[in-house]
């Protein structure tokens, strides 16, 4: 027997009957009056103490909606089953709820996590759930902007007509107001029947990375161009016999080969760059020893310098785990700037110390420097400080990218210092365990 | 938004709101073209501003005619009517800082055909441009958002740019103190600084209009709003 039913019977079973078998007694024994007392007594009993249990459940349903807590009646008897058995089913939802809860928190704790904005529309273009990157993206955040149109938050014309003709394979160039510099694209994903889902991505980097690839290209086929133009003009002038004489031709054979010295240079250069971008770090590493390397720059220093510069040399610091070859390319170049930056007279000291554990290089000058505000873009290719003067010294625009390089694969740090009129300090500070424990 | 037993009057109110709020956007991106165009030098993006303005033009009868309609149909009560009100002045806002935004990109035209660079193109402007370009942006927002704490604190950052025209305006004085030949070119930096000015003023009456909207007040002309904003 299931159902109702069955809780009657128990009912009848353990209240009704015990009452009426105790009146029928006491009926017997001392007549009906103490019969039909003890029944209505027992009945009475039986009405409150079912009442006092309802009541206590009724608080109970009431304090589940209210914010304070009321104690989960405890009862004896049919009451305690029934609550029993409520209590058990109740305990089983908690958990099962708490279960649903921190699934779906960790869910959205991963959605937050992905590096690309979503925002999920309805039909009205309604936002009813979006993740943190939304909000940087498109300034979208949650609760505050739960129900409000997503047009009314991103203006930027075009977008909404994009939106209604919502067209996944071309994405819509979003520049939101709100991060001037930034750039988005947006792609709208039907979900479910009436439903969007609208991604947004950064692509500010990729964007910049492709800038900067063209302006390479340009910078490249610009300084390759200049000295072919020259080359070109003096040809054309040799096919003219008889303009220019045995004089002329010397000379401009002269200008003629230091240009293509200079293509050279930089065709050089760009292999050198490319070659260390290829690899990821040095072929083979070997104690340098400094001194013999300070020497050989100070050799090289003084060719180029021809006696115009005051150059010193101070080598102070143990042996240099490296690759030779670079280093000294490293090191000539920071030489060469200085030297070819500095007017005549100046001076230019080259230093080789141990300090703080690390191992410095620096190159210090009393030469033109550099203005600040150039000073985070030095080392990109064909970063140049002012455009003709370069050029008038011989540069290809590409020694400090490739110092930079070397020094990264070296694990070194290049810092540079310097003020105008006054000199420059480049400095290339190497970790201690590139330094040899013996001197 | 409250709900009418007329699932379409809801849906005109929201398709007003929308649409004000589209021609804020187009509006928005004008006044950035226009400040980006002065300082860049930019011919093109100059030249695309002051021939946008006739969108923004078309916008404002559009929803001018829209609000009439609404008025007309439903006799709209209370909030509602409050919201077709503030749209109805916002449009008539928007609209000028429209003019705004192309006078500055004409201006700037102007400069850049004179080909005079004897002041130098102030850094200044930019700032100021960014003030009121955010102004504009927060203004906007809490109309989408109808919340009037950011409308209070747009109001009260209209002196910011109040502070940053009067900046300029001093050093162009010194410009035209040092040398006279700067005198046209002063004059026409200092309409551009002024039309940026005025933005942000246009910013704030919207700002006003939301705070309307939402509570019901009219805090026009009275610094109620700007007191309020000063105190949180």
């Amino acid at each position: 027997m299931t159902g109702p039913w069955a809780w009657f019977a128990k009912f009848l079973l353990r209240s009704v009957l015990p009452i009426g078998g105790l009146a029928l007694l006491a009926g017997f024994s001392h007549g009906p009056a103490w019969g039909w007392a003890i029944a209505a007594l027992g009945w009475l009993l039986l009405v409150f103490m079912h009442r006092r249990q309802w009541a206590a459940l009724a608080a109970w349903l009431d304090s589940v909606e209210s914010t304070e807590r009321c104690q989960f009646p405890q009862a004896g008897g049919v009451w305690g089953e029934v609550l029993g058995k409520l209590a058990q089913r109740q305990n089983d939802q908690a958990r099962r709820l708490e279960e649903v809860e921190t699934r779906l928190g960790s869910f959205t704790g991963a959605m937050d996590a992905v590096p690309d904005g979503l925002v999920i529309l309805d039909a009205g273009h309604r936002i009813q759930w979006s993740n943190r990157a939304a909000g940087a993206h498109l300034g979208i955040r949650l609760p505050r902007d739960d129900g409000v149109i997503i047009e009314h938050l991103v203006r930027t014309p075009g977008f909404a007509e994009y939106l209604a003709n919502a067209d996944s394979s071309s994405p819509f160039v979003l520049q939101v107001p709100a991060a001037r510099t930034r750039v988005y694209t947006i792609r709208v994903v039907p979900l479910g029947d009436a439903n969007k889902l609208v991604v947004s991505l950064d692509v500010t980097d990729a964007r910049r990375v492709e800038s900067m690839r063209s302006t390479f290209v340009a910078n490249v086929s610009h300084e390759l161009r200049t000295p072919l133009t020259v080359v070109s003009g003096f040809l054309e002038y040799f096919n003219d016999e008889g303009a220019v004489d045995a004089e002329q031709r010397k000379q401009f054979a002269r200008l003629m080969s230091d240009q293509t010295a200079r293509m050279l240079t930089l065709v050089d250069d760009l292999l050198t760059l490319s070659r260390l971008e290829a690899e990821d770090a040095p072929a083979s590493e070997e104690d340098v020893d400094m001194a013999d390397l300070l020497a050989q720059l100070r050799a090289e220093g003084q060719s180029l310098s021809d006696g115009r510069h005051r150059l010193e040399v101070i080598c102070q610091g143990p042996a240099l785990h490296g690759n030779r070859k670079e280093l000294h390319s490293a090191f000539g170049n920071l030489v060469s700037n200085a030297i070819r930056y500095t007017p005549a007279g100046g001076e230019i000291r080259i230093e080789w110390a141990a300090s703080d554990g690390c191992g410095v290089f620096s190159v210090c000058d009393s030469g033109v420097g550099v203005a600040a505000e150039h000073l985070p873009r030095l080392t990109e290719r064909f970063y140049r400080v002012d455009r003709g003067r370069s050029r008038g010294t011989g540069g290809t625009g590409l020694g400090l990218a490739i110092v930079k390089h070397i020094l990264l694969r070296h694990q070194a740090n290049l810092s540079i210092e310097s003020e105008v009129g006054a000199g420059s300090t480049f400095r290339a500070a190497f970790p201690d365990w590139r330094l040899s424990p013996g001197k | 938004m409250s709900d009418h037993l007329s699932k379409q009057f809801d849906l005109e109110l929201e398709h007003i709101r929308t649409r004000i709020l589209q021609m804020g956007g187009l509006v928005e991106s004008q006044v950035q073209s226009a400040i980006e165009a002065f300082s860049s030098g930019n011919l093109e993006l100059m030249q695309q501003v002051v021939e946008r303005d006739h969108d923004v033009d078309a916008n404002e009868v559009g929803i001018d005619e829209d609000c009439t309609l609404l008025i007309a149909r439903r006799q709209p009560t209370a909030r509602d009517l409050r919201l077709v009100m503030a749209v109805s002045r916002i449009v008539t806002d928007l609209e000028r800082v429209g003019d705004k935004a192309a006078k500055i990109a004409s201006m700037s035209r102007k400069l850049h055909a004179a080909g005079s660079q004897r002041i130098p193109r102030l850094s200044d402007i930019q700032h100021c441009g960014r003030l009121a370009t955010d102004m504009l942006q927060s203004a906007l927002d809490s109309l989408a958002r109808m919340d009037v704490d950011t409308a209070r604190e747009v109001i009260g950052a209209d002196k910011a740019i109040d502070a940053a025209f009067n900046a300029i305006l001093r050093q162009l004085i010194t410009y035209m103190m040092e040398d006279p030949r700067t005198i046209s070119e002063a004059l026409d930096i200092i309409w551009i600084a002024k039309a940026i000015e005025r933005i942000g003023d246009h910013a704030s009456n919207i700002a006003e209009n939301v705070i309307y909207v939402v509570s019901g007040d009219d805090v026009r002309h009275t610094g109620a709003a700007r007191m309020k904003a000063d105190d949180a």
